[in-house]
């Protein structure tokens, strides 16, 4: 059925070496091309006139491959990617992802908040602590089971990432954190927390940037 | 370093349903992309086309990611396969056997032109499109991109001699392509 004889792209190597050339000093030119791009320190490669005309082809190449990687940095960095993110954003928009609704305030107010809303202020809010920077932010609500437990209907439990500065003491940073999520679910939200777990998923060195900048505000108040 | 612990952070809350985060990751990395795209493709508009079903592709397979790759590198598969997708509908695969056969006295240039690096790298355009999509990535992707054949290999899906059996052919078809103005 198959029965024909254009070929494709070889599926294995030795498919390659049909379309390989002995050279006439009874090397393969893949093989010399091959030691040409790992820079093989190799006599042969530099007296054979064969090997050196199958490398100069390459070399040629090369330096045409030059002028092509010039020619797209140029119209690369004139590009401007801003439209094509816009683009990109306004179909992203189209397909949000908002998670589940949760509750917010008395049970009987029927208020709710999309999940990724929510996390995404909690997170906000987290990050308000210096250094401290918010992943994962996962809202469990315990009121799933219908409409009978009133009491922690309503109530939602945070599970949240964070990335901590390495030199900080992690228990009051994890209070300062907890702290000020608290803080949002419940003035900003206005959602009954009741519990808000902190994972420390990475400790990451403080960047020196953000000292000077200090260090410039202050300087600056001397004239 | 810090820009992959970023990342990570970025499409940790992009994979919960944050666009802002999305948002974040698609401006860092779209420049690259969209120059790893034109390279594979060699037109603009086609290549924007390709970066943005990819950032679509990934916004919806961000749940399923979980970071077990960088995102950078993620993204990179993703803009990879899309481009092979375009090239290989690019053209039928008989004439793939053809871009082999090219003559390379078809392509005559005038002794004027060879001083041209212009017109090369022209010529070169052109041969590349005679390549086949899979030769014509692996090439791209070692030479214009320099990246790793091991990296080509994940990215592209095939074992690494696939990939150095796909860059020899590619050489060897431009080079004699490009051998009229040598």
């Amino acid at each position: 059925m198959t029965d024909r004889t254009d070929r494709t792209d070889p599926p294995n190597n030795a498919s390659a070496q049909a379309d390989d050339e002995l050279l006439p000093c009874g090397r393969l030119l893949s093989r010399t091309w091959d030691d040409w791009e790992r820079q093989t320190d190799d006599p042969h490669l530099r007296s054979c006139p064969h090997c050196r005309q199958a490398v100069h082809g390459l070399d040629d190449l090369e330096s045409v491959v030059r002028g092509l990687q010039a020619e797209t940095d140029t119209s690369a960095s004139a590009y401007d990617t801003e439209p094509l993110t816009r683009r990109i954003m306004d179909v992203v928009r189209l397909e949000l992802r908002p998670g589940r609704p949760l509750p917010l305030g008395e049970p009987a107010e029927d208020l709710w908040i999309m999940e990724a809303v929510a996390a995404r202020a909690l997170r906000a809010a987290a990050e308000t602590v210096p250094g401290v920077r918010a992943g994962s932010c996962r809202l469990l609500y315990g009121g799933d089971d219908g409409g009978d437990g009133r009491d922690d209907a309503g109530t939602v439990e945070v599970r949240l990432d964070i990335h901590a500065p390495a030199d900080a003491p992690l228990p009051d940073l994890a209070a300062q954190v907890r702290e000020r999520v608290w803080e949002a679910a419940d003035r900003e939200l206005g959602m009954g927390v009741t519990a808000v777990d902190i994972r420390v998923t990475d400790l990451v060195s403080t960047p020196m940037s953000d000292d000077d900048d200090d260090d410039d505000d202050q300087e600056g108040g001397t004239a | 370093m810090v820009a992959d612990t970023d990342d990570a952070l970025f499409a940790v809350r992009a994979a919960e349903g944050d666009e802002d985060a999305f948002a974040v990751l698609v401006q860092r990395h779209a420049p690259a992309l969209l120059r790893l795209a034109t390279s594979l493709l060699g037109t603009a508009a086609e290549a924007e086309d390709a970066v943005q079903d990819a950032f679509l592709s990934a916004w919806r397979r961000l749940p399923e990611f979980q970071g077990r790759s960088a995102f950078g590198t993620w993204m990179y598969r993703i803009v990879t396969n899309r481009c092979l997708n375009v090239l290989r509908s690019r053209r039928p695969v008989a004439s793939l056997e053809a871009a082999d056969d090219v003559p390379a006295a078809e392509h005559t240039t005038s002794p004027a032109r060879i001083a041209e690096g212009r017109d090369a790298v022209r010529e070169l355009r052109e041969a590349l499109d005679l390549l086949s999509a899979e030769q014509r990535a692996c090439w791209v992707l070692r030479e214009l991109d320099g990246r790793s054949y091991e990296f080509i290999a994940d990215a592209v899906g095939i074992s690494q001699e696939a990939v150095r059996a796909r860059v020899f052919r590619a050489r060897r078809s431009l080079t004699q392509a490009l051998g009229a103005w040598r």
